[in-house]
């Protein structure tokens, strides 16, 4: 294990890269880049939550002066396969076509239609005749299995590309079932054991920019595509597959991106603007509503049910989780997201006993997909309620209880080999773990028990929560990153990366790691990403893959750069290559002499031995080391209105060496806000026919900077020797905490648990109502 | 956004503003425009004129009237009503109920008036000026009329207004001036969002009866409660449960995605009883 070294650009907080040119509005988004003679798309969408197109006329649209296409199941080839921006082969199942003739949620898509203005695109969506033959919705999860049950895809071609159980004519997406030793046994034989149920729900991502894409024909009979997208490698992949192209006709590049939180690991639009352009040898351009970004993707909601065990001195020992996940009209990262809940959770404690099992169900409701946290949030809220629960059952300190129990370093869990993305995972030993340290800071930080308590008869009461957090940092033997660099005449580089920043900062920390190997300050890389034309390949932003993954094959790139500078100066100066380093802009001998890197970029291009200095590098992983994460939050309860009050909130994280801490404690920031709406106001709600009641932000609240409180974020550094310069991931651990820490809270203000979020004002008093009878 | 067909024009006198309405076939006043311009986008494709009030400048100010009483114009914002000098003296709970609409940009757009013309049973200003027995001035081409404001909500949207008039103002009589109150709000969060349930308790130096309580979101229309109010009058704190259940039993709530119909009720006696507590200490102490 390489130790800990000095570093010079990595671990400071270097100002990021676009920050100053998106402050003063720079023209870098999507929207911002519209040729001259642009079409404007729109989607016309099914109004019924189930539907069999019976007739379909598209012709008075057709005829509408301006219109230039209109696409439709008739007229689009049928393709199937799935939305899921994954590696190939998906693990998701290809449910999906451009078109069908059925439609299958209230926002299905029936047509598409290039127009000369958006206006005219609306006016001719307006004049197309649809027929349906409605048939029976399934909004339920609970009722996607019953006998009997309309069946959701009942179409034959419906398919998985990977060896997983899918039987679509039960409405099962995907099963999931695996134990390690004998749960029953070990439930029944200890000395405490616990039973409980709990349920997560529908939710937006809400990005700022909804998604968008430009599509323009090029004169060489290539596509390119411009798009709002956290995968534009795999956008290439399957509009090629949709449009039956080889891929090398397709071009896609991610410009800046106004935020996805998973949402945009998806190709939802780029399909529609491509076909729309081929169509109309045109230009065209689509950017989503906000109505229809609402109901775009969401998370999955879950009901989970909770067993575990554990003896009279606080040792767990047996847990068994079962999972009913509901992916919605299609099943894009059903199997996958469902599997997280079990491998991001469970090897955090020490378990004898392991039972993971799992159902993800097809419903008519609105389509779930990966949404930051990726299960592990829906988990992670019904393990963390539960070792509460254990702890104050068993008169243990929540916080001691976990420091006794939780996975260290040198360790593995059964889990690891067991679960990956969809069939076995990949064996692992647990290196960096800075959890009980988390545990240790945040709690001295935060005051844990020791801050004022009101009385137990206040109207207002407030209470502390705290859990604890595991993600992954990529996906083990399945994500690849890549990079390559090249070397310029006045010793600057060109840095170019697969990897998509989609506001999360990455083109700065990549570049940070570039500048650190090559010595040279962060003004000489200059950083080009997500062009699937001219950046070396890479899966994407997600699951926490980026700084770990993308970051490695920067550094390799980095070091095989550094070593072709060192030899050119070494033929320059007569020096053995070994005797010479790279430190600020210079290459430097151990007897003084130096040269500058604008020299040997000189010489290495114009004089001497001419040779691009410049070298590509990849990265695959077997790790996917966890980041650990110990949150803290004080709640003030108002027992007559229901309301609850964020007080204070600690959230400790270890997530290796954080490259940029300023941009490491953002993500914390933001991924706790993101959580602290999911617990308390954040919530997509159906109405019996599917469709959505509060499909805008005058109905669907997400938290404003004067609901949150303030949110202290500690960066506990450790060193993961698999990680560029011992970092791992960071972006969606935080997401996890709000949930467990809240409803933990609000257990030790007033004394109800609540297991179904969000805990909204209703739910807390209707479980004061019930508590109060209980005890009467 | 997409919006219908729109004609815009400037009216520089309530007289011009008057007669380009009556001129047009379709058209609208418009002040701050946080309410209309969301409106409009469901009006797509119809044909509109807007008569924009804002640059006419007897309709900005804030200021004395007749009367001693206090003029607040078609035109002035919600921030600059709220930070006036002499609303926040004589009139502290319109000051209070103005900063708990939107937020810091919607305000400084958005009009007092416009608020009360949009009719919105959650109409933030319309829980103070109900209980400050404020007067609208509606003028038209034949007559300018006062009407309280207690007569001026009919429904969601609905106001007593004709086609066609004006409010030029709202007055603030000098009868209700240096109240004192409670605005207890439930909302989903803290800016930028109507409120669930909102109760506003206050209580005048002088006048008949000396307890106002106005409630928002939990009818058609923005409520007194009249009954209530007398309870309160006759027994002070020792009325506030009573006083509660009368409160909950005179408003008509809907469930909607924001709250069941039952949780408003309970929480009007809630805020209601609340409200009357947290004057009592705030006038012992």
């Amino acid at each position: 294990m390489s130790a800990e070294r000095k570093t010079r650009i990595v671990g400071r907080s270097v100002a990021k890269s676009d920050g100053m040119e998106l402050a003063c509005g720079a023209p870098l988004f999507c929207e911002d880049q519209l040729p001259p003679g642009c079409l404007h798309a729109r989607v016309l969408r099914s109004s019924y939550a189930h539907a069999r197109i019976v007739s379909l006329d598209v012709a008075p649209a057709e005829q509408l002066e301006g219109v230039a296409a209109v696409l439709h199941h008739g007229n689009v080839p049928r393709v199937m396969r799935t939305t899921a921006g994954q590696g190939a082969p998906e693990p998701s199942p290809y449910d999906f076509t451009t078109f069908d003739s059925k439609l299958r949620y209230v926002g299905d898509r029936v047509a598409a239609v290039a127009a000369e203005t958006p206006e005219l695109a609306r006016q001719a969506l307006g004049l197309i005749q649809l027929e349906v033959e409605q048939l029976p919705a399934i909004i339920d999860a609970h009722k996607a299995q019953a006998p009997g049950a309309v069946v959701i895809h009942d179409e034959p071609d419906a398919r998985v590309v990977i060896p997983v159980t899918y039987e679509p004519q039960r409405n099962l997406v995907a099963h999931v079932d695996f134990q390690v030793g004998d749960v029953e046994k070990g439930l029944a034989a200890a000395d405490a054991s616990f039973d409980r149920e709990y349920s997560c729900h529908y939710a937006q991502h809400a990005p700022i920019e909804p998604h968008c894409a430009l599509a323009e024909p090029l004169a060489n009979g290539r596509l390119r595509i411009t798009t709002s997208t956290q995968v534009p490698f795999h956008v290439r992949r399957i509009v090629a597959q949709a449009l039956q192209w080889p891929v090398s006709r397709i071009r896609v590049i991610k410009p800046r991106i106004g935020g996805g939180f998973g949402a945009k690991q998806e190709v939802l639009i780029e399909d529609l603007v491509a076909f729309l352009a081929v169509r109309s040898g045109r230009p065209v351009f689509l950017r989503l509503s906000r109505a229809e970004e609402f109901n775009s993707r969401t998370r999955h909601p879950m009901h989970i049910r909770l067993r575990t065990s554990v003896s009279a001195k606080g040792e767990l020992k047996s847990v068994d989780m079962n999972v009913l996940s509901n992916t919605g009209a299609y099943g894009c990262h059903g199997l996958t997201v469902v599997c997280n809940c079990g491998s991001k959770v469970l090897p955090l404690y020490r378990w004898d006993d392991i039972r993971f099992w799992a159902d993800v169900v097809y419903t008519n409701g609105p389509v779930a997909g990966a949404y930051r946290g990726y299960g592990a949030t829906q988990a992670a809220f019904a393990m963390e309620v539960q070792m509460d629960e254990m702890a104050r059952a068993l008169g243990i300190d929540p916080v001691q209880f976990r420091l006794q129990n939780h996975i260290r370093s040198g360790e593995t869990s059964p889990v690891f080999q067991a679960l990956g993305e969809g069939g076995e995972g990949v064996a692992q030993n647990i290196g960096s773990n800075g959890l009980a340290k988390c545990l240790r800071q945040a709690a001295k930080e935060f005051g844990w028990r020791r801050r004022p308590r009101r009385q137990s008869k206040a109207i207002l009461r407030r209470g502390q929560g705290m859990a604890c957090l595991m993600q992954g940092s990529s996906i083990p033997e399945v994500d690849m990153g890549a990079a390559s660099i090249k070397m310029n005449e006045d010793g600057s580089f060109n840095l170019l990366v697969g990897a998509t920043d989609l506001g999360t900062g990455s083109d700065t920390i990549l570049a940070q790691i570039a500048a650190e190997v090559l010595g040279v300050e962060m003004a000489q890389i200059l950083v080009t990403s997500s062009d699937t034309d001219l950046t070396p390949f890479d899966v994407g932003a997600y699951a926490s893959s980026t700084t770990y993954l993308s970051g490695e094959a920067v550094r390799k790139a980095a070091k095989t750069v550094a070593g072709q500078i060192r030899k050119v100066a070494a033929n320059i100066l007569g020096l053995p290559v070994r005797k010479l380093s790279l430190a600020e802009g210079q290459v430097v001998a151990a007897d003084g002499q130096s040269l500058t890197l604008a020299r040997i970029g000189a010489s290495s291009l114009y004089e001497k031995d001419q040779n691009q200095i410049g070298a590509f590098a990849s990265h695959t992983t077997q790790k996917s080391p966890p980041p650990f994460s110990a949150h803290f939050a004080e709640v003030e309860v108002d027992t007559e209105t229901g309301l609850v009050r964020v007080l204070d909130y600690v959230a400790a994280v270890d997530c290796g060496t954080a490259i940029n801490p300023a941009l490491a404690e953002g993500q914390v920031e933001g991924a706790v806000a993101n959580g602290l709406g999911y617990a308390l106001i954040e919530e997509i709600k159906l109405d019996e026919r599917g469709r959505l009641r509060n499909g805008s932000f005058r109905e669907y609240k997400i938290p404003s900077t004067l609901d949150l409180p303030k949110i202290r974020v500690i960066l506990v550094p450790t060193y993961e020797a698999s990680g560029p310069y011992g970092a791992k991931s960071v972006s969606e651990i935080g997401i996890n905490g709000p949930l467990p820490a809240i409803a933990n809270a609000i257990f030790d203000a007033v004394g109800v648990r609540l297991r179904q979020a969000p805990f909204t004002p209703e739910k807390i008093l209707a479980a004061l109502k019930a508590a109060e009878q209980e005890s009467s | 956004m997409s919006l219908p067909q729109l004609e815009y024009c400037q009216a520089r006198t309530v007289e011009e503003a008057l007669e380009l309405w009556a001129k047009k076939t379709k058209a609208r006043y418009l002040a701050g425009g946080t309410d209309l311009l969301p409106q409009l986008r469901a009006a797509s494709g119809t044909q509109l004129t807007l008569v924009d009030l804002k640059q006419i400048e007897s309709l900005a100010k804030i200021g004395q009237a007749e009367d001693g009483a206090v003029s607040i114009g078609a035109a002035a914002s919600v921030a600059a009503v709220a930070a006036n000098a002499t609303v926040r003296k004589r009139y502290p709970i319109l000051s209070d109920c103005c900063l708990s609409l939107g937020s810091y940009p919607l305000r400084n757009r958005a009009t007092v008036v416009g608020n009360i013309c949009n009719a919105s049973p959650c109409a933030d200003t319309a829980a103070a000026l109900l209980a400050l027995d404020a007067i609208v001035v509606a003028t038209s081409t034949k007559a300018k009329r006062r009407i309280p404001m207690v007569d001026f909500f009919q429904g969601p949207g609905e106001s007593c207004l004709q086609a066609g008039e004006l409010v030029e103002e709202i007055l603030l009589p000098q009868a209700t001036a240096g109240g004192r109150g409670h605005y207890g709000r439930i909302a989903r969060r803290k800016s930028v969002d109507i409120s669930t349930v909102a109760v506003l308790l206050s209580v005048l130096p002088k006048g008949q009866p000396r307890h106002r309580l106005s409630l928002l979101s939990v009818a058609p229309t923005p409520l007194r409660v009249f009954e209530a109010e007398a309870v309160l009058d006759e027994r002070g704190p020792e009325g506030a449960s009573q006083a509660a259940e009368i409160a909950r039993a005179s408003c008509t709530p809907i469930s909607d995605v924001r709250a069941s119909a039952e949780y408003r009720r309970d929480m009007v006696a809630v805020l209601t009883e609340r409200g009357v507590m947290t004057l009592a200490q705030s006038m012992g102490g």
